[in-house]
């Protein structure tokens, strides 16, 4: 298999009013495989946000490299998109304006990046939405706009930082639904970063779990070898959720 | 309870909640802004006829013949839709030098931290000044014509416009910058598509503020020294002691000053079409 993402010995220290200091990461190191799903669990405060801002480019680790088909990344670039907690949405631009500001950005002729972004909104379920703006929409669908605008740009790699951390417990479970079936049309190799179990069990070929206190250093690894589509009741699903649960608990 | 005892129940209420009554009409809002209205006028209209204030107030219907007899008869020249122009004539021409120097400044102060830092201090000294304190020096350097007018509206107005586009770009989203980044954006690319649509509301809201002030500085100009325009007429009923020429001066500004704020009101909806289906209070 082929590496797409290599974190090599990540350390990141954040310098906060002048002199204090934060040491967030230690010691990350971790490959990611073209097309694979890899989801980083950890409890709030434990730097899953900071590797996956790094692994964007937005930060720079203090000691350490962050390696994208084998060149270090300096910061960030098309060939990664991200997916944000807090959707980031523009809000005067419509639906179908958000989703094409990636195409547009590279110069791509308006009509051809219209038919780009509108094959993504109606991948994401939005079709027929493509002129509200932002606040007419729900969380739900807020967020699919911004896994469309990250899928519009024709990623590499896609990036989502707790996507729906937000959303209620049944429309996060009906995102999730969504997530694999979107990556299963379109195959990407994927980081997802997230504090709930199931969510890692019921996405990830991988999922790898932080320490829950601060500098944030990787615990363990765990492969999911589920057939898709999972279901949350499954004995092996269960198993391994009880098996995670159990490792994780000592540290909260 | 079941869904069939609460069924009566809530059919009974619908019913009440759509039949007309007495009660609805007096809840209805226009209603009461109709009541309100014609309320005030007639407080307004007992308490100049009971002279409870002298023969200072004029009645109602004394500043509405007042104000149709100006439309017909000469004032200085000009009759009052004449005296409304200059005011508003003024008003535009130096709202529209302060917001031009003003948006553009504070915009850039807001993105370049040299330019900040070379403005800033400077503006912080004028900042607090208030804008009527500048007519006596605004006379003696223009004049009493046209230019010392607009110099004051340039710069009462300059100030909110100035500190609303600066603030609009400064209290933006970071994380806003963080997706045209990721999309492969440049810097150009995060000012144009993030910085001045995410400050344009901020900006509106500076010309709104704005605007007010214009309308306090022309007035405060054309009562201290003026030929024409709406102050100039409430200061000539002062003279000539007709307080039906000052508040009918008083209720044009009123009008006139609403007019020109839904005007830039219409211009934002126009240019911000995403905050169209938010209501303001």
């Amino acid at each position: 298999m082929l590496v797409k993402i290599s974190c090599k010995n990540i350390r990141k220290i954040f310098i906060q009013k002048g002199k204090m200091q934060v040491h967030v990461l230690e010691g990350i190191s971790l490959d990611v495989y073209e097309n694979e799903f890899v989801v980083i669990l950890g409890p709030g405060q434990s730097g899953k946000t900071t590797l996956l801002r790094i692994i964007a480019g937005l930060e720079t680790p203090t000691q350490g490299q962050v390696l994208l088909d084998g060149k270090e990344v300096k910061g960030p670039g098309a060939d990664r998109g991200l997916v944000f907690q807090s959707y980031m949405l523009f809000p005067w631009r419509t639906v179908m304006g958000n989703v094409e500001v990636g195409p547009k950005l590279r110069g791509v002729p308006k009509r051809e990046r219209r038919k780009i972004a509108a094959y993504y909104i109606n991948l994401v379920g939005l079709a027929g939405y493509e002129k509200y703006y932002p606040h007419q929409l729900s969380g739900g669908m807020k967020q699919r706009v911004g896994i469309a605008r990250a899928y519009a740009n024709n990623p590499e790699v896609m990036l989502l930082d707790e996507p729906f951390g937000q959303l209620d417990a049944q429309t996060r479970y009906y995102m999730e639904k969504e997530t694999a079936r979107i990556w299963e049309t379109e195959k990407r190799t994927v980081v997802f970063v997230t504090n709930n179990i199931e969510e890692a069990i019921f996405l990830g070929d991988r999922i790898i779990t932080l320490e829950g206190k601060l500098p944030g250093r990787m615990k363990s690894i765990y492969k999911v070898n589920l057939p898709r589509p999972r279901e949350h009741t499954d004995t092996a699903f269960l198993e391994l959720r009880h098996k995670i649960t159990e490792e994780t608990k000592l540290l909260l | 309870m079941s869904m069939e005892a609460m069924a009566p129940a809530v059919r009974k209420a619908v019913r009440e909640r759509t039949s007309i009554s007495l009660w609805r009409l007096v809840g209805n809002e226009y209603f009461l802004y109709i009541v309100s209205f014609i309320g005030f006028l007639l407080i307004w209209d007992w308490v100049a006829k009971a002279q409870i204030l002298g023969r200072s107030l004029a009645p109602p219907s004394d500043v509405l013949g007042e104000l149709r007899r100006l439309m017909a008869v000469e004032l200085a020249g000009k009759n009052l839709l004449g005296h409304i122009w200059d005011s508003t004539r003024r008003i535009f021409i130096g709202f529209a030098i302060a917001s031009a120097i003003a948006v553009p400044l504070g915009l850039l102060m807001a993105l370049n931290r040299y330019v900040n830092a070379i403005v800033k201090p400077v503006f912080d000294i004028f900042k607090p000044m208030p804008p009527i304190a500048w007519i006596s020096i605004a006379i003696l350097w223009f004049g009493i014509e046209e230019s010392s007018k607009i110099f004051i509206i340039v710069i009462g107005a300059f100030v909110p416009c100035l500190l609303n586009s600066y603030n609009g770009v400064r209290l933006i989203e970071p994380e806003l910058y963080d997706v045209i980044r990721m999309l492969g954006g440049n810097r150009r690319n995060e000012i144009i598509q993030v910085c001045f649509p995410a400050a344009f509301p901020a900006i509106f809201s500076g010309l709104q503020i704005s605007l007010s002030i214009a309308w306090t500085c022309v007035l405060a100009a054309e009562l201290v020294s003026s030929r024409s325009g709406l102050g100039w007429i409430i200061i000539q009923g002062m003279r000539l002691t007709k307080p039906e020429l000052v508040i009918g001066g008083m209720a044009i500004i009123a009008l006139v000053a609403w007019l020109t704020t839904l005007l830039v009101s219409g211009l934002e909806k126009v240019i911000c079409p995403w905050k169209r289906g938010i209501k303001a209070v």
